[in-house]
This record gives structure tokens, sequence and C-alpha cells, in this order.
């Protein structure tokens, strides 16, 4: 991350106080945590997905008996139990979307920020992109 | 990394002089005062920097595994809250299906006449708790009792069998080592919601040493890109000088 002796740079001694090193370490840390979240988000949204289409497929289909997936093993339920409990995990699992999705914002304002002091004060001899 | 006491120390990771085994990297304020106090030169200072970095590498890769580990772990436990939670809402959920005459039909495909009429003078909640299961009766399929979970599993790739699972008070848990323990549905809930809480709490200590650890290796890319400069630095330094005598003199 941190360009070694770049001819570009002036090759003077570039001082790093210890704020700098908290406000480098906190962006790694920031970065780190925005590439988990896109995965989970990414998680999340398929899941999401499954569940729309699965309640879809429930309502077009007119079986009286649905297997419904519990861990390993298909139970068979009644159409209205597999409805409710479709509607439930939908609701969780776009309520947990929603909130990964507000975390990943925050963290990508505050990783704006940080870029903001590291580049004034670093200017080139430090690198915060994304290979 | 062996586990020692970690020190005790205010909230954030950044005074511990090391968490768990994992040492801390010390921050350098100055490089130049760092290589004098510290007799190395240039060379040796960035090869002690970069053999720490490695061997932070190695328990960064440690950590992960366990990470995976864990994550994998925590599905799996919730799956077996949600089949035992299943299996205790569905119990004495069965009912009984039966019209007179088809009960009669039912009769000569599984049972004799003289045992169900017997069956049917006990209480009827007798008969719901048991299982009976009917085979498949060609004329009427109403008069199957529901009993209280029929599942399809996996007995092999693509192939599945189905399973007539009772009313049951209790359910077996794979312990792990080829052990397999019978527990009342309580009891199972209750170790298998502790089990979730160990995990979500291990999980939690192992991301916080992550996180130290990783902060650890940034500092110490920045130390060694700071030497490197700076050696760079004293290099061109030591160049110019002579030149300008040089230059000077002439």
């Amino acid at each position: 991350m941190m360009q070694q002796g770049k001819s570009s740079s002036s090759g003077s001694e570039m001082q790093v106080t210890w704020e700098d090193q908290q406000n480098i370490n906190t962006f790694s840390r920031l970065n780190n945590r925005f590439h988990e979240l896109e995965d989970d988000i990414k998680f999340a949204k398929e899941k999401c997905d499954n569940l729309e289409d699965a309640g879809n497929e429930l309502i077009l289909s007119d079986e009286e008996m649905v297997r419904f997936q519990i861990g390993e093993v298909f139970a068979h339920m009644p159409r209205e139990e597999v409805e409710t409990k479709i509607e439930e995990m939908k609701e969780a699992t776009c309520k947990s979307l929603e909130k990964l999705q507000q975390e990943k914002e925050s963290i990508v304002s505050q990783m704006a920020e940080l870029k903001k002091v590291l580049y004034a004060k670093f200017k080139d001899s430090i690198n915060l992109e994304e290979d | 990394a062996q586990m020692s006491s970690s020190s005790p120390s205010g909230s954030g990771g950044d005074d511990l002089s090391e968490r768990r085994g994992i040492p801390a990297a010390k921050f350098i304020q100055d490089v130049e005062t760092y290589l004098s106090q510290s007799g190395f030169d240039s060379n040796s200072a960035l090869a002690f920097h970069q053999e720490r970095l490695q061997q932070y590498k190695v328990v960064e890769m440690k950590l992960l595994a366990q990470q995976r580990d864990l994550q994998a772990k925590i599905p799996d436990i919730e799956k077996c809250l949600e089949v035992v939670a299943t299996l205790e809402a569905r119990k004495g959920t069965g009912e009984v299906e039966l019209g007179c005459a088809l009960i009669l039909t039912a009769c000569f495909k599984t049972f004799s006449l003289k045992d169900l009429i017997s069956m049917l003078a006990c209480e009827i909640e007798h008969v719901v708790s048991q299982n009976i299961v009917l085979a498949s009766l060609e004329e009427s399929t109403e008069t199957s009792l529901r009993v209280s979970l029929l599942a399809d599993f996996e007995v092999s790739e693509g192939i599945y069998s189905r399973a007539c699972i009772e009313d049951t008070d209790s359910v077996c848990l794979w312990l792990g080592a080829n052990v397999m323990l019978e527990y009342s549905c309580e009891e199972a809930t209750a170790l298998l919601k502790n089990n979730l809480e160990n995990a979500k709490a291990s999980l939690e200590v192992l991301v916080a040493d992550l996180q130290f650890l990783r902060d650890q290796v940034t500092v110490t890319q920045v130390t060694i890109a700071r030497i490197y400069n700076f050696d760079v630095h004293q290099r061109r330094v030591n160049q110019v000088t002579p030149t300008a005598i040089a230059a000077a003199d002439a």
C-alpha cells in the first residue's frame, strides 16, 4: 500500500506520526470490512431472491402438502404453514440485507474521509486505491 | 501462537504489547533514532521487519482457517435448532381422519377388523399418539393418519427416501467423535442454544484477534516502507555531498 521509495517521491523522509499510523490502520480495517460486507450482501441478496421465487412458485402450485427444507431434510408441511414460514424468512433476510447495505454506505463515507486526510498529508507516497 | 495471558489494558488494542500470544508491532516515532538506538543498519532492520511480517502472515492464515470453521459451524447449529423446534411444534398435531366405510377398507388392507376395533375402543388420543402408518390405499387416500412429520432425506446423491418421524419427546444429537447421544427435546434445545452462544462468542473474539493482527501487519508494512525510504534518502544525501565538494574544489 505504501509505495516504497519510488523515484517520483522526492526521496525525502516522510514523517509518519502515530496519528497517521492509526488512520492507516483504521482505513485498512474499514477496507477489509467493506469487502466482507460486499460478500455478505451478495449472499443475502441471493437468499432474498430465492425466497421470492419460492414464494411465487408456491402461489402457482396447487399442491396441498409442500416439501419444505429444514436442515438437510425436506419435511412435508401443509401449504399455509410453508407460506407463513417463507414470509417470515423473507422479512428477516430483507431486513438484514438493509442493515448490511447501511453499514456498507457508512463505511464507504468513512473511507472517503480518511482518504482525504491521508492523501493531504502523504500525497504520492501513499496508495489507497484498489489494485 | 502460545496462549499467554494478555495484559489488561484500556479499550482498543492500541496499547497492548501483545494479544493472546501475538506480539504487537512497536510504532517507530523516528526512523533515524530507531536505527541508531537499536544498532541496526537499514538492511538488517528491513530483514528483521520482513521476517516479522511473514510470522504475522502465518498466524493470520491460522486464524482465518479457524474463522471459516466457526462460520460454517454456526448455521449448522441453527439448522439443528430449527429441526428440534419443528419436531416439538408438530407433537400432537397428528389427526385421525377416518370415515366409517373407509375404515373397513383400511382393515382389509392393513389391520384385521378385530385389531382396529380394539384400537378404536381405546381413547382417540391414544390412537393419535401412536403412529399407525397405513400403507398407501388404492381406494382412498383420505384414511391416512397424519403422522408427526414426513420427511424426504437424501440417501445418496440425487436419491431420496421418505421417513416418517414419530411424535417423540427425545432427539439424538451427534456430538462428534462417532458419538451420538439421546436428549429430551428441551435438553437438546438448551444444549444447542448453548453451543450456538459459545460459537458466536468465539467468533467475536477471533474477529477481534484478526483485527489486532491486521493492525500489526499494517504497522510493520509502514515501518518497512519508512526504513526503505530513509535508506534511499540517506544514500542520496551521501551521494550529493562528495559531488558538491568536488565541484567546490574545482
